[in-house]
């Protein structure tokens, strides 16, 4: 077993919507292994969606919060934390709420300590006022593998452990929020916003909206938002799709054309007490706030399958489409390389 | 076994943590009692004759709707008889089921009526009005009904379920969260008699049993809350099963997510999660609990065994002064890593720990509902708070059974 040491610099920044807006964002930016002198030179560069946490069940994950202040807001001292969402019979010191553990200041580091327990799709979040931080975009994917996951044996390369049927070649994670142009606003102007006027303006996938949901992993055009949304894969591969939802509303995805199967929800094979195999089929699949739903397909036929989201009017940006949570899985006649890791 | 519960309709005004009072109309349990939000909890057992007497004492109409039961009937002082939904000229409906009438109506219909049937099923359930509801349920016409199995009996743990014995439902500890949500505007309007129209329902409050966070952790029955009896504060020890009833009082979805571990849904809407031998619970983090449905869960925390002497934390606490506590001036934070431990504080910061219990939050996920009027924390917000072994005097979180309206 592993142990994984990690390192994490809490922020501010900013991103790039397909209509040219710059919004004002906080969140986290991967400093592991950067020197102690150089942390510095990553204040401001949060990343929207935040780093990809992954662990195997056993392994040991030492994460490290450092707290890098906020350079787009100097009045501005606010603490961070790291809740990871759904890890079971956690204990307050490593759950990251501020109000009944500890949470890290400016300029301060503090390790959480996780031993993931049950493998699944989780996510990680800051806790510390959290209506204002998350919507600012202290928000994560993280995967904790089965105890016995090796990608190089395709029977042990499983969402859930061998034997569960979750065998998978490739996995993207799809992970939803949305941003309100006025609260991003407001934040960087050092003005209060009324938090039960949220009205969201665009509607994100990995941290992007449509047309920059297709665009490879690490664009130039979009140094803050390393995440593509785009999902490929060969005909026939078994894919799983990692479903996140950090939004503050209900989101209906359907990919046009692939029916999914549901084979995980909240990091839980959906499993009876007597081990019933509860998993079912879904055409769109309905997340709410802080669910996780890992769901897979085999690819069809070679061809490009829209993704969008079936609240309609979620697939814009701003009001103008097409936009939103619009993105595609391009099904390739079996030239695609292997997939090197999630989301590559 | 017959169980009367006499309610009234009031109205009233209940408070919220930042200040503000809030007219709203609810049901009282005595003639002379004050109107609450919700309702009152009404505890009956399965095969139970229950008898609901409701007077009227609101400007309209009013009814229950008891969702879940059948064969209700009601007797408006000329014997007992199926409820009926009720039409006005033009045969347009006026309301989804047999009404009070409101006082000094000059077609002088009854203000009082008994609705009553019998609970064939165990479970959770909501009631709430049937008329004009979608003015009457958002100002408070709803709470919950908890019907017991037949074979219930609280001081033999197999039998102390929420369905019966051997369906795997056994609880320690209980807790009902009813939520709900309000627009100040529509219930500002209903007290002045302005027009509203429910399109512009903008909710800014969203209640738990009532209260809107932090009042959601105060004791049930404070003084100081006198139209808001129930708290939310929810206590266990490790490894008990804790039942969660979710009850979704108001209009909109809310996703709760308890920080600490899953739940295990066992039951749906009073229904078990099982089909003949078959069993259909499931784990979940979050449970996206919608208008007018229920959800019985198990939660158990047994935490991961860290001990200062037998299993230390794999790492250091910084000092004190290097992390940020009580940042709102008071912690629930105990000072130490360990369950039944107590450490060191801030100067300042006040302690609202106890014996170096573990707080876990429970709260919606879409964040904007732990706001008061866009001010965290607020909403649907609270605790679990798991306190060292033997530690929890065991009535905490039982609801009394044979009192048909506790509080």
């Amino acid at each position: 077993m592993a142990i994984i040491e990690q390192r994490l610099g809490a922020t501010d920044g900013w991103v790039k919507m397909p209509d040219g807006n710059l919004f004002y964002i906080m969140g986290f930016v991967d400093i592991t292994g950067v020197p102690e002198t150089a942390v510095v030179s990553y204040r401001g560069k949060a990343r929207l969606i935040a780093p990809l946490v992954e662990a195997k069940v056993g392994d040991e994950v030492y994460l490290t919060l450092t707290n890098l202040g906020f350079p787009g807001r100097p009045d501005l001292d606010d603490s961070h934390t790291v809740h990871w969402h759904g890890f079971p019979n956690q204990i307050p010191l490593y759950d990251g709420v501020p109000e009944a553990s500890v949470a890290v200041r400016v300029g301060r580091d503090f390790d959480y300590y996780y031993k993931p327990l049950d493998p699944g799709t989780y996510m990680y979040h800051c806790h510390f006022e959290p209506v204002e931080h998350i919507q600012m975009g202290m928000v994560g994917p993280l995967i904790a593998r089965p105890r016995d996951y090796d990608p190089g044996v395709p029977a042990l390369k499983t969402a859930y452990g061998s034997g569960t049927g979750t065998e998978f070649a490739r996995e993207y994670f799809v992970f939803l929020t949305e941003l309100d142009a006025r609260a991003h606003e407001f934040m960087v102007l050092v003005q209060e916003y009324d938090w039960s006027e949220y009205r969201a303006d665009y509607y994100l996938i990995n941290g992007r909206a449509y047309p920059d949901t297709v665009k490879d992993n690490g664009d130039p055009s979009l140094p803050s938002q390393p995440f593509s949304a785009r999902i490929k894969a060969n005909t026939g591969d078994r894919v799983l799709l990692r479903f996140v939802n950090l939004g503050y509303q209900q989101h209906a995805i359907e990919i046009v054309g692939i029916p999914l199967h549901v084979a995980g929800v909240d990091a839980q094979r959906p499993v009876g007490l007597n081990g019933e195999d509860l998993s079912y089929g879904k055409n769109v699949l309905y997340v709410a706030p802080g669910q996780t739903y890992d769901v897979m397909f085999t690819a069809p036929a070679p061809g490009t399958y829209p993704l969008y989201n079936r609240n309609c009017h979620k697939n814009m940006n701003a009001g103008v489409a097409p936009g939103g949570m619009v993105s595609e899985v391009a099904v390739h006649p079996g030239t695609l390389p292997p997939q090197p890791g999630p989301n590559a | 076994m017959l169980r009367n519960v006499d309610l009234w309709t009031r109205d009233g005004f209940f408070s919220t943590p930042d200040g503000s009072s809030i007219y709203f109309w609810g049901l009282a349990s005595r003639e002379d009692g004050k109107a609450q939000l919700p309702g009152p909890l009404i505890v009956v057992q399965q095969g139970d004759t229950v008898r609901i007497n409701l007077t009227n004492t609101l400007p309209e109409a009013t009814s229950l709707l008891f969702p879940g039961q059948e064969g209700v009937t009601v007797d408006d002082g000329t014997g007992p008889r199926p409820v009926q939904p009720r039409f006005g000229p033009g045969g347009v409906l006026t309301s989804f089921t047999d009404y009070a009438d409101y006082p000094d109506n000059p077609m002088a219909n009854p203000t009082r009526v008994t609705y009553a049937f019998t609970p064939e099923n165990p479970g959770t359930y909501l009631y709430w009005s049937g008329t004009n509801v979608h003015r009457q349920v958002l100002m408070g016409l709803h709470g919950c009904l908890i019907v017991r199995p037949a074979d219930y009996d609280e001081s033999v743990p197999a039998r102390r379920t929420a369905y019966g014995e051997g369906t795997g439902t056994e609880f320690d500890r209980e807790y009902v969260l009813v939520l709900a949500e309000v627009d100040p505007e529509l219930n500002y309007n209903v007290e002045h008699g302005f027009p509203y129209r429910v399109r512009d329902y903008k909710p800014r409050y969203w209640t738990m049993n009532g209260r809107c966070a932090v009042d959601t952790m105060l004791p049930s029955g404070v003084g100081y809350l006198p139209t808001q009896p129930y708290g939310s504060m929810i206590t266990a020890e490790p490894g008990e099963k804790v039942l969660f009833r979710y009850a979704g009082g108001g209009i909109e979805n809310h996703p709760l997510h308890p920080h600490g571990n899953h739940t295990r849904i066992v039951g749906l809407d009073g229904r078990l999660l099982r089909n003949g031998a078959t069993d259909l619970s499931y784990k979940r983090f979050t449970v996206l609990v919608g208008p007018g449905q229920t959800y019985d869960q198990i939660f158990i925390w047994t935490g991961l065994g860290f001990d200062p002497v037998t299993h230390p934390i794999p790492t250091v606490l910084p000092q004190l002064q290097n992390l940020a506590v009580g940042h709102a001036g008071n912690t629930l934070w105990s000072g130490s890593a360990y369950l039944g431990l107590k450490g060191d504080l801030p100067v300042g910061v006040a302690d609202l720990n106890d014996m170096g219990e573990y707080y876990f939050m429970l709260h919606s996920h879409e964040e904007v509902q732990i706001t008061n009027w866009g001010k965290y924390p607020g909403g649907l917000m609270t605790m679990v708070a798991v306190f060292p072994s033997g530690r929890l005097g065991e009535r905490h979180g039982r609801i009394p059974y044979t009192e048909s309206v506790p509080v």
